[in-house]
């Protein structure tokens, strides 16, 4: 059970301090923890392990946006219990506050307690449902300033205790007011892949999500079901998902939260398929290495690919590079990453990169070879292949408007020279 | 739009004289505030008050404005009130009679008409944590318990528990578990329920160690109608109220096989939540179900592995870590339903190097004959990888799995091509393990010794690939045409090699070498011998004298010492106990997994449970580094008090106390007959080489100590033992498992080992084996000097009660924490005396 959460700034100053059970933290484990960073991750928070054990305390910390999340506690607890806790604080301060950084919480802090005092009590998670922390603590957006304004009534605390607190669908607040009766469902998906030296493909999987943006009014019931369920090999869902319709007929039917949502997540493997290649080639002899990379399109997708990065670490011990390409630009940074920007791949021609690497005095071969990352986006599809074949919406007045789009973008999509 | 004190925020120490001037300025307007009835006061006040709190967050000591902030708290203003709330409940505790000033208004709060502002201030009331205003606490409990909102009930549940931590009686008095037990049976509302199920656990937990009744209870937290109770509803909790039953089902005991599956058919949609704390918690439902039912228990294996997979993928990289974890533990356990997924656990460029260690772990264990050949292609990849320590742990895998397969042939081949990437560290990293290979399958020199012999010694710099290389020299000098010369090169560097292992090494090759190619050798071992005796190091200084000793003697026996015939290695020895991970496996789910270590070793004793916490801030140890810090300080401590005692106080402490200061004072004759090192010395420096290699000699420090009538203290004379034990009782771990986890403490004690005692006790087994002399059998023993952990079961002669014992003993202070749990609870108090004048009696005999 947590004891403590600090949000710590860029420079681990403590930014929120709220203490959550009898046996106070002390502070001084926030030094500690800085002091950890600097030494193993040269002051960069995001490095760092996320369960951490100092002399007195476990710690358990989130990098979000410049602000550490850390928590402490001296008793065995699940260790995914307080980082999910510590991604739901940071999720719902993001959405509370529309963006998060050190500035926006300075100047929200007491928003940012209130919201703390409701999510926790007695370092047990109590009530960590946007919609219904909305409702006992109001956002401090342009509107509610606004009314403040004219109305003279100035109170960030919602005027009434939510139903919803007592009701059997906690994700959603029993009466939505003011909806736009309008569904939103868009799958995003990113690929990891692995291709190796020769251009085989090592692993190819699909992580997706199933993203809803929801703005219908009352109690609506959304089923929604997918042309080839089968393809998926694994799937989260959202509280609001009822199992057994999935289980029998792959058939999602739940009745949504309002707004924005992760409706499922999926894993697909063993993909076949990628829809670019990137040709490698590194020859080195003599104290010199030519290098020479290709791009261009395996499988066409159907859409156009859009913002294709490709990115490698340069190896180490070189002197100087110099790398040109037919096609976007090569940027060499100060860290050695040389980043290679195409953007779409022309018609025309085939991007090509090449040039030369001047090793160290005595070397006369690389022995590391790197390995070239790359990002793509294509809008419109979902590369593994899943397609919403329907979705019927009940229990509203009228027939809402609904709006399908698909995603695919690189994870984790490299190459090995 | 908040005004945050930009100065104050900076200057975070509270003598600065601009926070100084900060309060005061503070202070002096809250005091104008305080009885204003101007129309914008509430505007104003919550302005003050932001600024209080912000100062307070940027660490000034504001506890100087208490009782200003106490007078200006009648406000209706619901912000102001709860910035007024957070300000008392971090200042209360140091104000204790300035608090009394607040209760007046949180208690008329408790009253209010909006449940939002009774719930708060019920929070509130409970939040101050000052001892002598418990009185005004119960009654807000109570009524609170009772009102009509959930959300005040839900507060009012955690109270109780916080009360509890205030003053245990007062909670305990006002009957408020009872109240608690009845509300999480009957609320409608389930955060209500998940609360009071929260707080009963928390209360119950911490006064089963003094209380029958509460022990009972807690068992009844266990039974079946309120575990079924809890889980029939669990789509009504939320996520994390979820987690909770969950624990809560782990440890539930089914009675039959009908239970498990309905449990089972229950939860399984849960390892589809969203929330990877859920699916985890669900996970260690499954595991701990099935137990006893193997077949079932593979099949909760197969079922589990795709959410994990998904959480490790898709989850956030801050949940992957801790998954991978869990993943590791189960890979580890049951490698073999993992093999098909190998590639899940590829190293991806991008991940972090601890995750990268990990994933190699586990496609180490999980690789046979289907996918060795994917496997090692892919870990020969990484080995030409630019994160260097990855690179190494990679050909350490290769090596690993081809000493675990049947057909080492390709795998050989690979690592032979290692040796051609001609890199400083792979070439070294590969020797050993050819090494390693070589004493396994002995049939694969000629292979690897054609390849071995081309590689330039002068080439490697790292002591452990260059001992490697020599020790191969040595042992297979028949066969490599010049590895006599090879082995002279190396004895005229000899200055130049700095590092004994590889010294030692040379020694015992150069040996070798003699006795298969005497005449060309026989200059090399002249010189070795001579390096060897004039070196300054302790160890190659001995073995040069023995080897030249062992000559002079008789070549012949010294030729059956150095060449014996070798067997091959079979097995070599792993790491970590298999009890050890049983350990951890039990503890799934749990901080333990992450570290890799069950949690007895690495949180105190203090706060072992789930909720007690600690005051005493410099105990809390994670791995052995910390532990033998602990240690030496103590043991230095301890040396310090034996220089300012008097030679007489010496004695009696010597006798008396600890082992650790007993053997240092006495014992320094002992030391010299271990290595001649030690010439003169102090107490003080023994004892340190003591604490370096607790395991030398402790015997031998026994029997001296005995020789030296100091150690033998009168033995108390022990009471005859009203109880009589089973000689030959009979437990299996699972089902001492469950009855731990199912008993109720029966007593709990410390008791005292005599010095002896605590002086054998460097070898664990010796304490299991007199236990067992006594009728008490060990069922699991762990840790490590100077804390072991042992358990015990007995069985009381003729019937079927067991008693079940937990014994942390730790031989620095002499002193074992007794845990005791019974069948038969009445007999605990007997079976204790027994237990500890076996204890007592234990390296007297």
């Amino acid at each position: 059970m947590l004891q403590c959460v600090f949000l710590l700034s860029d420079s681990g100053e403590v930014i929120v301090e709220k203490q959550m059970t009898a046996h106070r933290v002390e502070r001084a484990i926030c030094g500690w923890f800085w002091d950890y960073v600097v030494a193993h991750a040269a002051g960069d928070p995001s490095k760092v392990l996320q369960v951490v054990v100092s002399p007195t305390h476990y710690l358990f910390q989130i990098y979000r946006n410049g602000i550490t999340f850390l928590a402490c506690t001296q008793v065995e607890m699940p260790p995914l219990l307080a980082i999910e806790f510590l991604s739901r604080v940071a999720d719902v301060l993001t959405d509370y506050l529309g963006d998060l950084n050190e500035d926006i919480v300075k100047d929200n802090f007491v928003i940012v307690y209130q919201i703390l005092d409701e999510m926790m009590d007695n370092g047990f998670p109590l009530t960590t449902e946007p919609n219904i922390l909305k409702e006992m603590i109001v956002p401090p957006n342009i509107v509610n300033k606004m009314l403040n304004v004219v109305t003279g009534k100035s109170s960030t605390l919602g005027s009434k205790l939510p139903d919803a607190a007592a009701s059997f669908v906690p994700w959603r607040t029993t009466a939505v007011k003011d909806a736009s009766n309008e569904v939103y469902v868009n799958i995003v998906e990113e690929l990891d892949a692995c291709i190796n030296r020769e251009g085989g493909l090592v692993k190819c999987e699909a992580y997706g999500e199933v993203q809803v943006n929801c703005s219908l009014p009352g109690v609506p019931e959304l089923t929604m079901s997918f042309a080839n369920p089968t393809i998926i090999n694994d799937v989260t869902f959202h509280p609001c998902v009822r199992f057994r319709p999935w289980e029998s007929n792959q058939v999602l039917s739940f009745v949504p939260p309002d707004g924005h949502f992760k409706l499922m997540s999926y894993r697909v493997k063993k993909l076949k398929k990628t829809p670019i290649y990137v040709k490698p080639q590194l020859t080195s002899d003599s104290g010199n290495c030519r290098v020479s990379v290709m791009v261009g399109i395996r499988n066409d997708p159907g859409k156009p690919i859009d913002s294709i990065i490709v990115q490698f670490q340069l190896p180490p011990l070189i002197v100087s590079a110099d790398l040109t390409a037919n096609y976007g630009t090569v940027d060499i940074l100060a860290d050695k990453t040389c980043l290679w920007t195409i953007g779409q791949i022309p018609k025309d021609k085939a991007p090509a990169l090449s040039g030369n690497l001047r090793l160290e005095e005595g070397l006369a071969q690389l022995h590391t070879l790197p390995t070239f990352q790359v990002k793509f986006k294509i809008m419109g599809v979902a590369l593994s292949g899943l397609q919403i074949d329907k979705l019927d919406v009940k229990n509203t007045p009228n027939a809402p408007y609904k709006g399908f789009r698909a995603q695919t973008q690189a994870g984790k999509y490299e190459v090995r020279s | 739009m908040a005004p945050t004190a930009p100065t104050a925020a900076k200057s975070a120490s509270p003598s600065q004289p601009s926070g100084k001037s900060e309060v005061a300025d503070l202070k002096q307007q809250l005091r104008q505030l305080a009885g204003s009835r101007a129309p914008d006061a509430d505007d104003q006040r919550r302005d003050v008050f932001k600024r209080v709190i912000s100062c307070m967050t940027a660490g000034i000591d504001v506890s100087a404005a208490f009782g200003e902030m106490v007078l200006c708290s009648a406000t209706s203003d619901v912000v102001t009130k709860k910035m007024c709330y957070l300000y008392v409940g971090a200042h209360a505790r140091a104000h204790p009679d300035l608090a009394l000033l607040t209760i007046n208004f949180l208690q008329r709060d408790c009253r209010d008409q909006d449940p939002t502002i009774r719930g708060l201030a019920l929070r509130s009331l409970c939040s101050l944590r000052v001892p002598n205003l418990v009185e005004y606490l119960v009654t807000p409990l109570t009524t609170g318990l009772k009102d009509p909102s959930a959300y005040v009930r839900m507060i009012a549940a955690v109270g109780a528990a916080k009360l509890y931590h205030i003053s245990a009686t007062a909670c305990i008095d006002a009957d408020l578990p009872a109240s608690l037990k009845a509300l999480m049976l009957s609320d409608p509302d389930a955060q209500v329920v998940a609360n009071c199920l929260h707080a009963l656990q928390e209360i119950w937990t911490l006064e089963a160690a003094s209380s029958e009744a509460a022990a009972r209870e807690i068992e009844t937290l266990y039974s079946k109608p309120v575990v079924f109770y809890l889980l029939n509803k669990i789509k009504e909790f939320s996520e994390w109220a979820q987690c909770l039953v969950l624990e809560l089902a782990s440890k539930f005991l089914p009675s039959d096989n009908n239970e498990i599956f309905d449990i089972m058919n229950l939860l399984e949609d849960r390892l589809q939540h969203a929330n990877g704390a859920v699916v985890l918690a669900t996970i260690k439902v499954f595991l701990h179900l099935t137990m006893s039912m193997t077949d079932v228990h593979q099949q909760v294996y197969e079922r589990i592995k795709a959410p994990l997979l998904t959480l490790v993928g898709a989850g956030s990289p801050e949940q992957s870590y801790s998954v991978l974890c869990h993943l590791h533990l189960l890979v580890m356990r049951a490698p073999m339903l993992f093999s098909s997924d190998y590639k899940s656990f590829y190293c991806q460029f991008s991940d972090p190097s601890y995750v990268k260690k990990l994933k190699l772990e586990m496609l180490t264990a999980i690789a046979n004959e289907s996918n060795t050949y994917e496997i090692v292609t892919e870990l020969c990849e990484y080995a030409g990888n630019v994160d260097v320590p990855i690179a190494r742990e990679s050909i350490r895998a290769v090596g690993k799995i081809a000493l675990q397969q049947y057909d080492v042939n390709a795998i050989v081949d690979r690592l032979l091509q290692f040796l051609e990437m001609d890199k400083d560290f792979v070439t070294a990293e590969t020797l050993v393990l050819v090494k390693d290979l070589l004493r396994k399958y002995p049939q694969w020199s000629h292979d690897c010794i054609a390849v071995v012999g081309n590689i330039s010694s002068k080439n490697i710099q790292e002591p452990k690939g260059k001992a490697a290389l020599i020790w191969m020299l040595g042992e297979y000098s028949q066969d490599m045409h010049d590895a006599p010369y090879i082995l002279e090169s190396l004895v005229e560097n000899w200055d130049e090699e700095h590092s004994p292992e590889v010294r030692l090494h040379l020694l015992t090759a150069v040996m070798k070498c003699f006795f298969k190619r005497p005449p060309e050798t026989q200059k090399a071992l002249g010189a070795t011998l001579a390096a060897g005796l004039s070196n300054t190091h302790q160890d190659v200084h001995d073995r040069a004298l023995f080897y030249y000793r062992l000559l002079q003697y008789d070549p012949n026996v010294a030729e059956r010492v150095v060449n014996p015939p070798k067997q091959a290695v079979s097995v070599f020895a792993d790491t970590q106990s298999g009890e050890m991970k049983d350990r951890i496996f039990d503890e799934f789910n749990s901080l333990s997994v992450v570290y890799q270590k069950p949690s007895y070793m690495f949180t105190d004793k203090e706060h072992r449970g789930p909720f007690e916490y600690s005051e005493d801030l410099t105990n809390l140890t994670v791995g052995a580094e910390t532990t033998e810090n602990v240690i030496s300080a103590q043991r230095y401590q301890e040396n310090d008090n034996d220089l300012l005692l008097s030679t007489s106080d010496k004695e009696d402490n010597g006798t008396r106390a600890s082992n650790g200061s007993s053997t240092s004072t006495y014992n320094a004759p002992s030391d010299l007959i271990g290595s001649s090192l030690i010439s003169s010395q102090t107490p003080a420096e023994t004892s340190l080489i003591n604490t370096i290699g607790p395991t030398s000699s402790s015997q031998s420090n026994f029997s001296l100590d005995d020789l030296l009538g100091l150690g033998v203290t009168e033995s108390p004379a022990p009471s005859p033992p009203v109880l009589s034990l089973n000689s030959k009782p009979v437990l299996d771990p699972g089902t001492f498992q469950r009855k731990w986890g199912q008993l109720a403490l029966a007593l709990s004690q410390e008791c005292s080992l005599s010095p002896q005692g605590a002086a054998s006790l460097m070898n664990p087994q010796s304490l299991i084996r007199h236990m067992q002399s006594n009728y008490i059998q060990c069922i699991a023993s762990g840790g490590q000097p100077p804390n072991y952990k042992f358990f015990f079961y007995a069985q009381k002669d003729g019937a079927t009660a067991f008693f079940l014992v937990e014994c942390i003993v730790n031989t620095a202070s002499a002193k074992a924490q007794l845990k005791i749990k019974a069948d038969d609870g009445t007999a605990a108090e007997a079976f204790s005396t027994l237990f500890q004048s076996a204890l007592s009696q234990f390296g007297l005999s």
